[in-house]
């Protein structure tokens, strides 16, 4: 055991010093974009974007919404990144998110419809995602149970056991479900209704996308989950069918912003505007159910869904800041009315 | 005269590097927890403290204390730590004696097969139990048998399979040195083979066996990654803290439970105090070796037991292994390599900063875990009790609070320590305090093991602290460095919730691809990553052990075997040198 003599102890120095060098320099035309995108989009996105704004290196650290949000609040007191781009909008709309964003009117954000923007041009949505039942055919068929098409369906006892949802406390997802069944069908139905399907549910998980991780693993028949996974298990070859509740179709936004603390705004500006850019817009159409920029082709995940031209048919106008201020109030009333 | 006036002189110099050596191997790992562990909690502390308006005040706890479900999520969490602990000490002990005392076959196998859960990446354990347990699992459709394994029970599986090896670490090396003659002794009064093992091996290892079962507690207590997939509607403290912190951004609440989740380490207190009772036998620098021979009657069951534990984490890990070879699980089970082209930006890269991150994490910490039990007898009682504490503490922070606690601590631009944040250097500084507590019990467990009697021979003969260290301690303490060495080398490699804050865009570790495929969808590419990580792992092992070896062969001359005995031989045999040195001086 002659590990510890000197030459030994200097390699060690050596070795763990080097570590060190990897500390990070901002240089100009460098921006640090935080985004909750799904990762194979962003790829597709900063493909294009490189070649539009040739001067700007970005770098793109992509986390899933919660872990981000804690992110960006914990940095608080020295902010590492530029931009938010794609954040669900009722995590944008808490104070504790909005109070370190700067207001900037984005090129083209004037034409976005207003439920679209923030009042003050803190943040803006140039797409969103939606609630949806990922619903795997091959349980269905071997449990001999009917296809759901609603929330309302899911109250009926045949379900018992097999169907999954994230825990609005948790979840964003779960959270934006609740509250679109609450909205649309009111205070009491709406509450009615959860309690009822609480009797059917199997369990709730702390992701959102884990309900439909599971109906295609075909651990159960129903995952109430989102559009994106849902495409990308029947994209894969899974035996799931996505279902968008014909009764109230909950969405989020994925809103935009610039962040106050940013050492490079003129390039976060930039990048920005290009986000809600014609280029951007038709880029969306691949990923994303809901694309707010007008004139944009409707998506294509729309039209396979089945979902109108016209999607403010079936999209309850949420007010989101209300949504994000009342969630302590429904959080509580959830956790009293289900029983799990 | 003059020669009188050497030896004078070099004694003081001895003292005085004597007390150098001693202050220094507490004085840098205490700086080290000062700063890398004590600064962070305390910032934590501080925001479990304000309040969503910005002013101070204790709201934070009685809300906690006060919402729905908390009363049950600690009785939960309770009864599933108290579970766990039970099993994992029960099975960890078998496992242990059964590699240093039985003569069972296939201990290699035996000790690589166990640790597997620490080298996997939580995913796979996940997925593995899922796979072969789930409601549309293979033994399920085998079988035709319906298994609820979500809740309690498949919980309680998978943290025994977490908790498992760390208990195993620790009892080993409680276990490790013992004296054929107390056994020889006990013999000849006619005392029959099970009062041998309550009245010698149980005691012996006494203070190992609680701190694996504080150990085992406390990772059960503050895991979410095992409760968030497997556990279903059992909601755990754990889950609380997520809930609050990632659902609700709400740190306020958060804190407070990551606070409160300290209590349990209140344990260790007690634990000190048995330890700083003295242990009778330990063992002694004549000590004989407990043969290891195989003794049907005992080793047979005790081989078929712990071979069985062992395939249970075996085929966890083989079955996600053979997924990620498997085009469409459980759909279209038909082979294929596609999942190893791994699409994700930066593809393998962050592989090879986790091997950088870890062996960097490994060799600080075992060269400060080490040097901080070196000394714990050493200095005043008191301020041992202090260092013992502090160095306990960190397996009580979910990792969860720890990423955070980094992010404020480090993100900051007016102090040198700010220099550190978004490197590589941080994530491994992170990882070492993140398992700071099982490496530190290990060592100790291991230290107490080493003969005072041969201490004290050095001492006697003029030996300061350096000597002690050089031929007492090391060659007794060598297979638990080592196995140190690799525990927080492998948990660095995998470990995500607390690095999960640290990484940035340019700077990302192989846990957190691993975490990315899986949201991404891509759940068999997530596998194969997995399995990635894994076979980097054991080779990575395979080669340091070779080289620990080569280093032993070139080190000790023909000596050349790297076994228990060979080392105890070679650090006797060279304080025999040494005393013949000194008498002739």
């Amino acid at each position: 055991m002659r590990a510890f003599n000197m030459q030994n102890v200097k390699i060690l120095a050596t070795g763990i010093f080097m570590g060190l060098a990897f500390c990070s320099q901002v240089q100009a035309g460098e921006i640090t974009v935080y985004s909750a995108l799904e990762e194979d989009e962003i790829a597709d996105y900063l493909a294009v974007a490189k070649k539009s704004l040739p001067d700007i290196e970005i770098n793109v650290l992509r986390l899933s919404t919660g872990d981000l949000g804690a992110r960006v609040i914990a940095e608080s007191a020295n902010p590492q990144a530029d931009v938010i781009w794609g954040f669900a909008v009722t995590n944008m709309a808490d104070k504790k998110i909005l109070s370190q964003l700067e207001p900037y009117k984005a090129v083209n954000s004037e034409s976005l419809p207003a439920q679209y923007r923030a009042e003050d041009d803190s943040w803006f949505a140039a797409t969103g995602y939606m609630g949806a039942l990922c619903v795997n055919t091959a349980v269905l068929e071997s449990k001999k149970l009917p296809m759901p098409k609603s929330w309302s369906d899911l109250t009926n006892p045949v379900y018992k056991g097999e169907v999954v949802m994230p825990n609005p406390a948790s979840s964003g997802t779960g959270y934006l479900q609740v509250a679109a069944i609450i909205q649309g069908a009111g205070e009491e139905a709406g509450w009615k209704l959860i309690d009822e399907m609480d009797d059917n549910m199997a369990q709730y998980t702390s992701s959102g996308s884990k309900p439909c991780k599971m109906a295609r693993a075909g651990e159960y028949a129903i995952g109430a989950s989102l559009s994106f996974v849902a495409m990308k298990s029947v994209e894969m070859g899974y035996p799931v069918s996505m279902v968008i509740p014909s009764d109230w179709a909950g969405y989020e936004l994925e809103a935009s912003g610039l962040l106050a603390g940013s050492k490079n705004k003129e390039d976060a500006k930039k990048f920005l505007d290009w986000t809600l850019s014609q280029e951007a817009a038709e880029l969306y159409t691949k990923y994303k159910a809901i694309i707010t920029i007008p004139g944009s082709k409707p998506s294509e995940m729309a039209t396979a869904a089945g979902l109108p031209e016209n999607l403010s048919e079936v999209l309850y106008p949420v007010d989101f800041a209300k949504s994000a201020k009342e969630r302590p109030e429904i959080l509580k009333k959830w956790s009293a009315t289900t029983t799990k | 005269m003059s020669s009188a006036v050497a030896q004078q002189w070099f004694k003081n110099s001895q003292l005085v590097g004597d007390k150098l050596l001693v202050t220094s191997a507490v004085f840098f790992p205490l700086i080290g927890l000062c700063i890398f562990f004590c600064y962070p909690l305390f910032l934590v502390a501080g925001k479990s403290l304000q309040l969503a308006d910005g002013t101070y005040g204790i709201a934070n706890y009685i809300n906690v204390l006060k919402s729905p479900g908390i009363v049950k999520a600690v009785c939960n969490s309770m009864v599933l730590s108290v579970s766990t602990t039970a099993f994992c000490l029960f099975f960890g002990f078998a496992v242990a004696f059964a590699l240093q005392r039985s003569g069972i076959g296939g201990k290699r196998y035996l000790k690589g097969a166990l640790s597997l859960p620490l080298l996997a990446p939580s995913l796979v354990q996940a997925l593995g139990l899922l796979f072969l347990l789930g409601r549309n699992g293979l033994v399920h459709k085998w079988t035709g048998w319906d298994i609820e394994i979500y809740g309690f029970w498949g919980l309680l599986i998978a943290n025994i399979l977490y908790g498992l090896p760390q208990a195993i670490l620790i009892i080993e090396a409680a276990l490790r040195q013992s004296d054929a003659r107390y056994y020889e002794a006990a013999e000849i009064l006619g005392a029959s083979k099970w009062k041998q093992f309550f009245d010698i091996t149980l005691p012996n290892a006494k203070f190992g066996i609680l701190s694996a079962g504080f150990v085992v507690f406390t990772v059960t207590i503050t895991d979410f990654g095992n409760a968030a997939v497997i556990g279903g509607n059992y909601k755990v403290l754990a889950t609380e803290i997520y809930s609050q912190v990632v659902g609700q951004m709400n740190f306020g609440m958060g804190a407070v439970i990551g606070i409160l989740l300290l209590l349990p380490t209140l344990i260790a207190v007690y634990i000190e105090r048995v330890a700083s009772q003295k242990q009778f036998g330990g063992s002694s620098e004549s000590a004989i070796p407990v043969s290891t021979n195989f003794y049907a009657k005992r080793d047979v069951p005790l081989g078929v037991f712990v071979h069985t534990i062992a395939s249970i984490a075996v085929l966890v890990v083989m079955t996600v292994i053979m997924a990620s070879f498997i085009k469409l699980w459980p759909y279209r089970m038909t082979f294929t390599l596609a999942n190893y082209n791994i699409t994700l930006s930066g593809g393998y890269t962050p592989l090879w900063t986790s091997l950088l991150v870890s062996v960097e994490a490994a060799v600080l910490g075992v060269v400060f875990l080490f040097a901080l039990a070196f000394s714990m007898k050493r200095i005043p009682p008191k301020l041992a009790k202090l260092v013992y504490l502090l160095a306990v503490l960190p397996v009580g922070v979910p990792g969860l609070v720890l990423g955070i606690s980094y992010v404020l601590a480090f993100n900051v631009s007016d102090n040198m320590l700010g220099m550190l944040y978004g490197s590589s250097f941080l994530i491994a500084l992170c990882n070492f305090y993140h398992y700071h507590s099982q490496g530190f019990l290990t060592m100790i467990t291991g230290v107490r093991a080493v003969p005072p009697a041969l201490e004290e021979t050095v001492s006697c003969f003029g030996g300061g602290n350096v000597r002690i260290l050089r031929d007492a301690v090391l060659p007794f303490m060598g297979p638990t460095i080592i196995s140190v060495f690799f525990f927080i080398f492998m948990r660095s490699m995998v470990t995500l919730s607390a690095v999960i804050f640290l990484i940035s865009s340019k700077v990302s570790v192989a846990a957190v691809s691993v975490m990315r495929l899986d949201e991404a969808g891509f759940t068999s590419q997530a596998a194969a990553f997995s399995t990635c990580i894994m076979i980097t792992v054991i080779l990575a092992m395979g080669l340091m052990n070779s080289l620990i070896y080569l280093y032993s062969i070139s080190g000790a001359g023909k000596e050349a075997s790297s076994d228990q005995q060979g080392i105890e031989k070679r650090g006797l045999a060279r304080m025999v040198d040494r005393t013949y040195c000194w008498s002739s001086t």
